[in-house]
């Protein structure tokens, strides 16, 4: 299947490359911010806006609906993912590397674990209320790049020799 | 503030003495707490609004550039994100990369790359790998670090301070093993 | 930061001031940050160099709102001002500039009004010493990433909106057992030790990064630990929906246990502790 894929995909992949250097972008963003509030008195990245007041003073700021998929839910399987990541992380040091399923799950986890902490990173610096446009094409960019990431994890994962595998020879190169 | 309240109680003490005493100091005091002040009459709305007014014309306080550096820019925390973002970052690109390899006329399998590595210079082969095994060593114990702040423990203000430069000690320890003894 | 440039040109020298005008016969008069009064005074200055420290301290006037903020130096002698940062801006305020502006209650750290950023970290100026170790310039903001009124004061308003919105008060719906009060053991009584005592001044929420970046949304520290407060707080009957209205992606979860709170709470208490108590318990 994956070679299948991989003639049907070239075009696909030339367009998801661009999106996923779109997706990594937070991290450019977040180091340009970093700079600019250092060195430059220009602190024009997302300048908090002049201060508006919604209702009286006396009204209690709103309440957002209920969510727990964005909420507990989410938090509790980022910690879970988390630390799934480090007996997977662990085994492959002490047996060498890691048997085909096991590297598969490592490479899940992983993809996971990047993804949401990716999420995390769009939904603390590119607020919705500010900039609702540059949110959604982040968060969809990112979803791109995650599908992307995958296919291409799958590949590594059954054309090549895996991921615990592969670094291990490089590192021993 | 206090100084006027000074200034009334001297002037009720002095009331009982001779005239000419207290005019004299009235004249110095009211030539130092002179304040010109015009009140106007607003009704709720005029001074909702124009508080409104006030508050666009605020500026907003520094932060970054003026917190305490220990504790934003070489906190855990946003090193935790740096780290993270850098590995999925490289990650997310290597994908990106070897997917479109084939059309590219790239070569980024494993054993391509693995040779490519091991024909570069030792110091070069040194830096590289210790570029990516330290992200790794500092996300990875940061992140067993904060799993257990998860879990409730690790929360007094010494332990944190401690904890957090024992993370960068421990983290170039960790990663010089991983880039140099592996 | 360039924008704020320190006027050092504006730096007034104040060493042996005392306020002429204001010296009536017999009136003993003492101003709160002065060490001695008047007779004292004159002997401790002779006896000990001047101890001069400059202080230098964030202005802006809304009545001059295009003119940007900047800092205003003042050095004054600590020999004669008390041990405290708000002694000194006290001091700064009765004896060289009268328009800085700042607030300040009970000067022992109990009403939170004097909350400011000193030296980098966000504490009470009323608890904070004035450094003497060195000779370097005290630095002094307002609460970071704040809409600022004047000077050293902050405009607090979403804080206590946001206070608001959690309800920070008991909600019960069966009356008291015996008709008198809602009793509860020493065991849950304890639960609130290091909860009840924070007197919502806002450093911890103005030290983290989080609220910086999401103050519209995300509770903040200080709101969060007195959530906390209620939440298990065992008189209380509605702790399921106090629970329900943290559990979104924004209210609670943008805490990322960065631990400033922690760290700068001048009344030593936890805000991350309870934070991370609150995640806990809505774990699963």
């Amino acid at each position: 299947m994956a070679s299948i894929a991989r003639s049907a995909l070239l075009k696909q992949a030339t367009t998801a490359s661009r999106m996923s250097s779109f997706a990594t972008k937070p991290v450019v963003n977040n180091a340009l911010r970093a700079a600019a509030f250092h060195t430059t008195s220009r602190r024009d990245l997302l300048p908090p806006l002049p201060q508006r007041v919604d209702g009286t003073i006396n009204d209690p700021a709103p309440v957002p609906p209920t969510s727990p998929s964005h909420g507990s839910y989410h938090w509790t399987m980022d910690r879970l993912v988390a630390a799934s990541l480090i007996p997977l992380t662990i085994t492959p040091f002490a047996a060498g590397s890691l048997n085909p399923t096991l590297d598969a799950v490592l490479c899940a986890t992983i993809l996971i674990h990047s993804h949401t902490g990716f999420q995390n990173i769009i939904v603390d610096y590119i607020p919705k209320k500010r900039t609702p446009r540059a949110r959604k094409i982040f968060t969809w960019g990112l979803n791109a790049a995650t599908v992307v990431v995958g296919l291409a994890l799958y590949e590594f994962e059954t054309t090549d020799v895996g991921l615990t595998e592969a670094v291990k020879r490089v590192w021993t190169a | 503030m206090i100084a006027q309240r000074v200034g009334t109680t001297a002037l009720r003490r002095v009331a009982g003495q001779p005239k000419t005493f207290f005019t004299a100091n009235l004249a110095r005091i009211s030539a130092t707490q002179t304040r010109q002040v015009a009140t106007q009459k607003l009704t709720h709305d005029d001074a909702t609004n124009l508080l409104a007014q006030q508050r666009l014309q605020r500026p907003v306080s520094p932060h970054l550039d003026i917190y305490d550096k220990k504790q934003t820019w070489f906190g855990g925390s946003i090193w935790q994100r740096f780290t993270g973002s850098a590995l999925s970052g490289g990650l997310y690109a290597f994908g990106a990369a070897y997917l479109a390899a084939p059309l590219l006329g790239w070569h980024l399998e494993s054993a391509s790359i693995a040779a490519a590595f091991g024909a570069l210079p030792f110091a070069v082969k040194g830096g590289l790998k210790f570029a990516l095994a330290w992200p790794f060593a500092f996300h990875a114990l940061n992140g067993v670090r904060h799993l257990v702040f998860d879990l409730g423990y690790g929360f007094a203000k010494r332990t944190v301070i401690k904890t957090g430069w024992y993370l960068w000690g421990a983290s170039a320890v960790a990663g010089s093993y991983l880039a140099f003894f592996l | 930061m360039a924008a704020l440039r320190s006027s050092s040109a504006a730096a007034r020298v104040l060493a042996a001031s005392s306020r002429p005008a204001l010296r009536l016969q017999g009136a003993s008069i003492r101003g709160f940050a002065q060490l001695a009064d008047g007779a004292q005074h004159s002997t401790t200055a002779a006896e000990q160099p001047a101890k001069m420290k400059t202080f230098q301290i964030y202005r802006w006037n809304p009545d001059t709102p295009t003119e940007k903020p900047k800092m205003e130096s003042y050095t004054i002698d600590l020999n004669k001002t008390g041990p405290m940062v708000l002694d000194a801006l006290i001091r700064i305020k009765n004896e060289i500039d009268p328009t800085l502006t700042f607030r300040r209650s009970c000067r022992e750290g109990i009403c939170g009004s004097c909350a400011m950023n000193i030296n980098g970290t966000n504490t009470l100026a009323c608890l904070c010493r004035i450094p003497t170790d060195d000779n370097a310039d005290t630095k002094i903001y307002p609460l970071p990433h704040t809409y600022v009124v004047k000077d050293l004061v902050p405009d607090l308003t979403l804080f206590y909106k946001q206070y608001k919105s959690i309800k920070p008060y008991l909600q019960r719906d069966t009356p008291a057992p015996d008709g008198k009060e809602y009793r509860q053991t020493k065991a849950d009584r304890k639960k609130l030790d290091g909860l009840y005592e924070c007197i919502l001044c806002a450093c911890c929420s103005t030290s983290c990064p989080s609220y910086w970046w999401n103050s519209e949304e995300y509770l903040g520290p200080a709101i969060l630990l007195q959530s906390y407060r209620w939440l298990i707080d065992s008189r209380d009957e509605r702790k399921a929906e106090r629970m329900d209205a943290l559990n979104n992606s924004m209210s609670l979860y943008r805490c990322h246990t960065i631990l400033n709170c922690t760290r700068t709470c001048p009344k030593g208490l936890n805000p991350g502790l309870a934070i991370a108590n609150i995640k806990k318990e809505m774990a699963f």
